[in-house]
């Protein structure tokens, strides 16, 4: 216990009619809504964190420049989970216990998804989470921005079907996202009348996949379902390229996107075939004119994948439920996304009763240095797996 | 039968590209007792070396060739600045090296940023062996591989400069007192093994992702050839890669590399079990 001195009662006391000058009702008034954001800005995954960051300024500069949401602006305080899950669950706690805010968005994979909720539905935050994942996450607290597994393989299997054959090879990554969306690609094959020639996963790290691709070319397969993201997907095409395999197979590439463009070398990797929800290549006057806003605000170059689309609709889902309710808090956050409908730059997006979206998807392919939209495929529903 | 020989074929070629990798890595630990665990680092400074210098519009093969120069140079800094402090204090190279290892990854994410990069595959072609066109470059990289591994030993072997090592291998302190520059040597091995890293990095390039955690993938396996081979002479690590490479491309083209994993740690921690000392030991004189 220190005693009270001169000194500091004249400190306190001058802070204090300080403070009493200021109008403190307008401080309270223009407060900011706390959002916070958990993503990888470091740890492997850092590009996907950049993209999100992209899409979350651009939402919230545009929510502020025209009043606020409520009249109050909204601020988006950062965190780095270095793509890790426990350095997620502690940024996740700083965010609710120090930051109070009022929701999180983030992160990019199902490991730090999994490991952050159970803190968000004990405080009471939801999650805005707008990358794609297997399904399954089913939540009050949790609201699915991008798809799941139905939305992205129901259309693009069939089309690979009357491109290339019936017989189809899955291979990817062994963990939950390869494995469910193979799990769901295997329903729908059978569906299709079509078959799986063979199923194989791989650990992380792996550096020669020729044992791999020998297997695949073997198998006779006409179509490669291929679920292995990041610079391990980089070196098994590439050498699949080397070893002829991609002369034989047509891809349907799980996941491609803007993020891996250029890392095949020129003329390389070409006609490999994805369904998303948004790609640069849209031609459309509203994809055009997003991906301008986008580049206006972070450089000419920026790529400008699904991931930036999905954060960006993400916050603008939330400023709409907030609006419905009437109220700011995380209650009213909740209950406002329920069942609400918001345009975006490629269609409408309905949040469903089981917290996942309802969005126009599209099929592309890899052409020349880029992509090229081959289809719009209209309005998917998501098999969440939530009832 | 052709199939069977394809897939030794294959595996051959993983086993000639980890001895690559290895043999830096073996030499850097068994010569001067430095656990490096940038050599994975200097593995990807080789392929942004190549990637930087066909960028600069140089003949690929010319930039095959001056790569592991560029590494070597930049270990030879490395050794002066960080490593030469922390001899004679195995643990505490861990700790310096890891710290190198984040400081040059980092570095390379400024440099270069965090995506991929890709060096085209030199245009070669491929010739038909047993029935399979196989690609000419994976026959370049065993060779640069075998040709390599011949070189290294003939200078361990053949050269002064090899037998002056060999001597301070076996016993640091008396090759000192015999007038032996272990200065000198400790620098000279360290940019070797470092340029020996940066040469697998850039042989490898074309054939995989280039971004600043290119060479991660490779510690693992390369530790292991060490731990399973023996220290102490360049025949040790090298029979380790050959057995750590062979077990893993033959299990992964006959299961899995799900399995593959699998089984070479299995076998990795029987032979650490039953030969502690590893594959190949140095017979150890009684002191």
């Amino acid at each position: 216990m220190t005693s009270l001195t001169r000194r500091t009662l004249l400190k306190t006391g001058a802070g204090a009619a300080l403070a009493a000058t200021l109008p403190m009702p307008a401080l309270l008034a223009a407060e900011p809504i706390k959002i916070g954001v958990v993503q990888p800005f470091s740890g492997g995954l850092e590009l996907f964190g950049g993209q999100a960051k992209i899409g979350l300024d651009l939402a919230a500069a545009e929510i502020n420049a025209a009043g606020g949401i409520l009249g109050r602006n909204v601020e988006l305080i950062y965190e780095d989970d270095k793509t890790d899950p426990k350095t997620a669950v502690e940024r996740t706690t700083s965010l609710i216990r120090r930051d109070k805010v009022i929701a999180v968005s983030g992160p990019i994979t199902s490991n730090n998804r999994d490991a952050m909720m159970p803190t968000l539905s004990r405080a009471k935050v939801p999650l805005l989470y707008a990358t794609n994942y297997e399904g399954g996450g089913c939540d009050r607290y949790l609201f699915s921005f991008n798809t799941v597994p139905n939305q992205e393989l129901e259309k693009l299997l069939p089309i690979m079907k009357d491109q290339a054959g019936s017989s189809f090879y899955l291979f990817g990554a062994d963990y939950v996202w390869p494995q469910k969306m193979f799990e769901t690609a295997t329903t729908i094959i059978g569906g299709i009348g079509g078959t799986v020639a063979g199923k194989e996963f791989t650990p992380f790290g792996v550096k020669d996949f020729a044992p791999v691709i020998r297997r695949i070319q073997d198998s006779g397969a006409k179509v490669l379902v291929f679920a292995l993201p990041g610079a391990d997907g980089i070196t098994f095409i590439r050498q699949a390229e080397e070893l002829g395999l991609l002369k034989t197979v047509k891809v349907a590439f799980l996941g491609f996107g803007e993020l891996y463009l250029g890392a095949f070398g020129a003329g390389k990797a070409q006609d490999m075939w994805v369904a998303l929800p948004f790609t640069q290549a849209i031609q459309t006057d509203a994809a055009k004119e997003f991906v301008a806003k986008v580049r206006k605000q972070s450089g000419a170059d920026t790529p400008v994948s699904q991931y930036v689309f999905t954060h960006y609709v993400s916050l603008i889902a939330a400023k709409a439920a907030f609006e419905k309710s009437g109220a700011i808090d995380s209650e009213a956050l909740v209950n406002g996304l329920e069942g609400i409908v918001v345009d975006s730059p490629t269609g409408k997006v309905t949040v469903g009763k089981d917290h996942h979206v309802t969005l126009e998807m599209f099929t592309a392919k890899t052409e020349g240095d880029g992509m090229v939209v081959v289809d719009d495929l209209g309005q998917i529903a998501p098999k969440s797996g939530c009832a | 039968m052709e199939r069977l020989a394809i897939v030794l074929l294959d595996s051959s070629n993983a086993v000639l590209v980890l001895m690559l990798v290895s043999l830096g890595l073996a030499i850097i630990f068994g010569l001067m007792n430095v656990i490096n665990m940038a050599h994975g680092e200097f593995l990807m400074l080789g392929c942004y070396a190549l990637l930087a210098l066909t960028e600069a519009g140089l003949p690929f093969f010319l930039a095959l060739a001056l790569a592991p120069f560029i590494v070597a140079g930049i270990g030879l800094v490395a050794e002066e600045l960080l490593i030469r402090r922390t001899y004679a204090r195995l643990l505490d190279t861990i700790l310096a090296t890891w710290g190198l290892s984040l400081f040059l990854r980092q570095g390379m994410v400024l440099l270069y940023g965090p995506g991929s990069h890709a060096v085209a595959v030199p245009d070669v072609g491929s010739v038909d062996l047993f029935g399979t066109p196989y690609p000419v470059y994976r026959l370049i990289v065993m060779a640069i591989s075998i040709v390599t591994i011949i070189a290294t030993f003939y200078v361990f072997f053949r050269t002064r400069f090899g037998l002056a090592a060999r001597a301070v291998i076996a016993n640091r302190t008396m090759a000192s007192c015999l007038g032996i520059d272990t200065r000198r040597l400790d620098r000279i091995t360290f940019a070797f093994g470092s340029g020996l890293a940066g040469l697998a990095g850039a042989a490898m390039a074309p054939l995989i992702s280039i971004d600043p955690n290119a060479g991660l993938g490779w510690m693992v396996p390369a530790f292991l050839s060490i731990l399973v081979g023996g220290l102490g002479t360049i025949s040790g690590p090298l029979a380790g890669a050959a057995g750590v490479g062979a077990v893993d491309s033959l299990t992964a083209a006959f299961t899995s590399p799900v399995w593959a994993q699998l089984v070479v740690f299995t076998a990795a921690i029987l032979v650490i079990r039953l030969f502690p000392n590893g594959l190949v030991s140095r017979a150890k004189r009684e002191a």
